[in-house]
C-alpha cells in the first residue's frame, strides 16, 4: 500500500508539473470562459448585431399578377411570419428587382406570376435559408383562402378556418430526449477523448520508462501491482481533476450569466443536467477509464520504443471508438433502447459509454444499472490483475514488440 | 549474513535458462558472477531480486527462505536509465521511498550521498542537464540510498571514465568493508579480481566453476615462470622450445613443476635476471578457458 500511495503521488505530481496538462486546463477554462460571458461583454460595448442586422434586411414581393385582395394577404402574412424582414410590396420589372438584389439594396425578391407560382431572388443563397420553404405554405394558404371566398364564404369567415389550431399537451412520463440529447452527446464525447488522451498517456508514459531503462530499476524496487495501479489511478485522478475543473467552471461561468442564456435551449438543456446523471457520469467515467487504462498501461509495457505505442494500441483505440460510435447512433437516433444498444450497455468495454447514454436519454431500470456497473467492477479488478501480470512481463521484453500469443505464454510461464 | 542460492531453474518458453545454479556470499564479501552474453548471469540476478520466481530451487537467506519484505536490495543495472526530465533530488527521493524509507529519511540520504559524491551542486539540477558520468553517479545513489543489506551490481564499471571508476571502487569497498553482501556481474576481470573474494562461472545456464579465487588458481599446475631480464632474447635462444614471448615479458614453460627451484636457479647463474617468479593463470585465463565451448 505504502508502495502504491509513493507511486500515485509520484504520478500524479508528473500530471500537476506538466506545462502541457496545465496549459490544457486553462486553454478549456479560458475558452468557456470566452463562450459564456460573449452575451454580456456584447453588451458592454454595446453592440446588438441581431437587430442591427434586422435593420437593414429587406425583402421584396412583387405581386401584380395576383388579385388585390390575396396581395393585401401575402403582405399580412409576410411581414408576420418574416419578422426579421423589412417587406416591401413593389411594383416592377424583374431587371429592377434583380439589380436591386445585386447591389444589396434588398436581401432577397419574390416575384409572384400566380398564387402557385413564383421566382425567389437572392444574392447567395444561405445552407439555412428556408424563406421558400415558408413562402409556399403561405402562398398555399392564401391561394386556399382565394378558393374559399370565391366558392361564397365571406372574408371572416375565411380567416377563422384558415386559422384555426390545434391545442395539445405532451406529459413525458419517461425521459424527454429533446432536453437530454445535448448534455447526452457532450458527456459521450467527453467520455471518449478522456479515455483516449489519458489512455495514450499512461501507455506513453509506460514506455517512456521502458525507453529510458528507469524500467530495470521501477521492476526491482516496486511490485507490478503497485506500479500498474499506482500509474492508472493517477492518470484517472489527473483526468477527473481535469474534467472537474473544466466542466466546474463552464457551470459556474453558466451562472453568472443565466441571464443572458436563459432563451438558449440548447445551452439551458445542457446545464440543467439533473445532480443524480452527473453521479452516474462519475462512476461510468471511473470504471471506463480504468478498464481501458489498465489494457493502455499493459500494452505501453510491451512497446520497446514509444514510437511502437500508436500502432500497439491500434486495436483497443478501434475499440474505443466502436463503443463510442454505438453510443452516438444510439443517442442521435434516438434508439436507446434497442437490442443492440440493451447488449452493449453490459459489455465491459462499452457499457461506460452506452449504459451513460441510454440512461440519460431514457428510463432504465435500476438492476439493469446495478448489473452494469457490476460486471464492470468486476472487470476492472480482473483486467487490472491481468494488466500488471503483463506488465511484469512485459517491461522485460526488449526489441520486436511481442505477438499476443507470445505474451500469454509468458503470463502463464510467469 | 550468508546468501545461498540453491540449484535454481529457470525455462522461458522452450529455452532453458537456467540448469541447477548453486552460489553462496556471505556479509562483507563480494562474490563476482562471470560469464559471456547469454550465459544466465542476469536472469540469476532477476530471479535473486524477486523480478521473477525460478521454475525450481531455493534462495535462502541464513538458512532460511528468503522473506523479500525484510530484506533490502540495492541494484546498478547493466543498462542505465533514470527520469531525465526530473530534478536529482526527486528520482533520488522517489526510488529511496519506493524501497521503504520515509519521505524526511530519504531526503537527508539522498543528501548525504550527493556530498559523499560531490555532487550536492546538482541537487535541484535535472538529470538530463549532468554529464553522463555524473548521471552515473546518481544512478549508483539509487542502489546504496536505502542501506542495502545486499547490493547486486551488474556490469557496474562499464562505460566509466578512470575518476568515475575509482570513486566507484571507492564506494563499492565501503560497502564491503560495511559488512554488505556484494554480487558483481561483469566481463572486466581486472575489477573482478580487484575486488571479489570468489568468483562463480556460468556457461550456458550451468555453473561450471566456483570458488576462492586463490585456491582455483592454485588448481592449477605452477609449471610457468615469467622472466624479465634485458637478456630475453638469448634465453629465448638457449631455450626455443619452452620460452615465449608475451607483453608482461618471458614465459618459460617448465617440463615439470617440481624443477621449478632448479630451473630458476640455471636461469639465474646463467643470465642477467631482473626478476623471476612464477606465472599464475590470471582470471582472464581462467574465465576464457571455462566458456571458451559453449554448453
Amino acid at each position: 500500500m505504502k508502495q502504491f500511495l509513493t507511486i500515485l503521488g509520484f504520478e500524479l505530481k508528473s500530471y500537476f508539473k506538466n506545462k502541457i496538462f496545465v496549459g490544457v486546463t486553462a486553454f478549456l477554462v479560458v475558452l468557456l470562459g470566452g463562450v459564456m460571458f460573449f452575451p454580456s461583454l456584447m453588451e458592454l460595448m454595446g453592440e446588438d448585431t441581431e437587430e442591427n442586422s434586422a435593420d437593414h434586411a429587406v425583402m421584396l414581393v412583387e405581386a401584380s399578377a395576383v388579385s388585390e385582395t390575396a396581395a393585401e394577404m401575402l403582405e399580412q402574412y409576410f411581414s408576420s411570419v418574416f419578422s426579421g424582414y423589412q417587406i416591401e410590396m413593389i411594383d416592377g420589372s424583374e431587371d429592377e428587382i434583380r439589380e436591386q438584389v445585386i447591389s444589396g439594396e434588398a436581401d432577397c425578391a419574390f416575384v409572384l406570376n400566380s398564387l402557385t407560382d413564383y421566382t425567389y431572388y437572392v444574392d447567395d443563397l444561405s445552407m439555412y435559408d428556408t424563406n421558400t420553404d415558408v413562402a409556399d405554405e403561405i402562398l398555399k394558404q392564401v391561394y386556399q383562402a382565394e378558393v374559399f371566398m370565391e366558392s361564397g364564404m365571406d372574408q371572416a369567415e375565411t380567416e377563422a378556418l384558415m386559422s384555426v389550431s390545434v391545442t395539445s399537451q405532451v406529459n413525458t412520463l419517461g425521459k424527454d430526449q429533446n432536453n437530454t440529447f445535448f448534455y447526452t452527446y457532450i458527456m459521450t464525447i467527453a467520455l471518449y477523448m478522456v479515455i483516449l488522451l489519458y489512455g495514450q498517456m499512461v501507455s506513453t508514459a509506460v514506455a517512456t520508462e521502458k525507453s529510458s531503462r528507469a524500467m530495470e530499476l521501477l521492476i526491482t524496487s516496486a511490485k507490478p501491482t503497485s506500479m500498474m495501479f499506482g500509474k492508472v489511478i493517477a492518470a484517472s485522478l489527473a483526468g477527473l481533476f481535469q474534467m472537474t475543473v473544466v466542466f466546474g467552471s463552464a457551470i459556474l461561468f453558466y451562472f453568472a450569466n443565466r441571464a443572458y442564456w436563459k432563451d438558449n435551449a440548447i445551452v439551458t438543456s445542457i446545464f440543467d443536467m439533473p445532480v443524480q446523471l452527473l453521479l452516474y457520469m462519475l462512476i461510468f467515467f471511473v470504471l471506463g477509464f480504468l478498464i481501458y487504462a489498465f489494457l493502455y498501461g499493459a500494452i505501453g509495457s510491451t512497446a520497446s520504443k514509444v514510437e511502437d505505442i500508436n500502432t500497439s494500441t491500434l486495436p483497443l483505440t478501434i475499440l474505443s471508438l466502436l463503443a463510442f460510435m454505438i453510443a452516438i447512433f444510439g443517442v442521435s437516433g434516438g434508439e436507446t433502447d434497442s437490442l443492440l444498444i440493451k447488449i452493449c450497455s453490459f459489455i465491459p468495454f462499452t457499457s461506460p459509454m452506452v449504459m451513460f447514454a441510454r440512461i440519460a436519454m431514457s428510463s432504465v431500470p435500476v438492476y439493469e444499472i446495478v448489473i452494469a456497473i457490476a460486471i464492470l467492477i468486476f472487470f476492472v479488478w480482473g483486467i487490472g490483475r491481468l494488466s500488471a501480470k503483463i506488465y511484469r512481463v512485459g517491461v522485460l521484453l526488449y526489441g520486436t514488440p511481442p505477438k499476443p500469443g507470445a505474451i500469454i505464454r509468458a503470463v502463464k510461464n510467469g | 549474513m550468508k546468501l545461498e542460492i540453491n540449484d535454481i531453474t529457470k525455462t522461458f518458453g522452450e529455452k532453458k535458462v537456467l540448469k541447477g545454479i548453486t552460489l553462496c556470499a556471505e556479509s562483507g564479501t563480494a562474490l563476482g558472477i562471470l560469464g559471456r552474453n547469454g550465459a544466465g548471469k542476469t536472469t540469476t540476478l532477476r530471479i535473486l531480486m524477486n523480478v521473477f520466481p525460478a521454475d525450481s530451487g531455493t534462495i535462502c537467506l541464513e538458512g532460511e527462505k528468503i522473506d523479500y519484505e525484510r530484506i533490502r536490495i540495492g541494484y546498478l543495472p547493466e543498462e542505465r536509465g533514470l527520469y531525465p526530465k526530473k530534478t536529482i533530488i526527486e528520482q533520488l527521493v522517489y526510488f529511496a521511498r519506493l524501497k521503504g524509507m520515509g519521505r524526511q529519511e530519504a531526503v537527508k540520504a539522498a543528501d548525504q550521498w550527493l556530498e559523499h559524491l560531490e555532487m550536492g551542486a546538482f541537487r535541484n539540477k535535472r538529470l538530463d542537464t549532468l554529464s553522463k558520468g555524473n548521471q552515473q553517479k546518481i544512478q549508483l545513489i539509487t542502489a546504496v540510498i536505502h542501506d542495502p543489506q545486499m547490493i547486486i551490481l551488474d556490469e557496474p564499471f562499464s562505460g566509466l571514465d578512470p575518476v568515475n571508476a575509482a570513486l566507484l571502487k571507492d564506494v563499492v569497498r565501503e560497502e564491503v568493508d560495511r559488512g554488505k553482501i556484494v554480487l558483481f556481474s561483469s566481463h572486466q576481470m581486472g575489477y573482478i579480481e580487484e575486488f571479489c573474494d570468489r568468483i562463480a562461472i556460468l556457461n550456458g545456464g550451468e555453473m561450471v566453476l566456483k570458488g576462492r579465487v586463490e585456491e582455483i588458481k592454485k588448481m592449477y599446475p605452477r609449471d610457468r615462470l615469467l622472466i624479465r631480464s634485458l637478456q630475453e632474447t638469448d634465453i629465448a635462444k638457449a631455450y626455443p622450445s619452452a620460452c615465449e614471448h608475451a607483453q608482461q615479458g618471458l614465459i618459460f614453460h617448465l617440463e615439470q613443476p617440481s624443477c621449478k627451484r632448479e630451473m630458476m636457479a640455471q636461469l639465474t647463474d646463467e643470465f642477467d635476471i631482473d626478476e623471476i617468479s612464477v606465472l599464475e593463470p590470471s582470471l582472464s585465463d581462467i574465465f576464457v578457458e571455462y566458456t571458451r565451448d559453449r554448453i
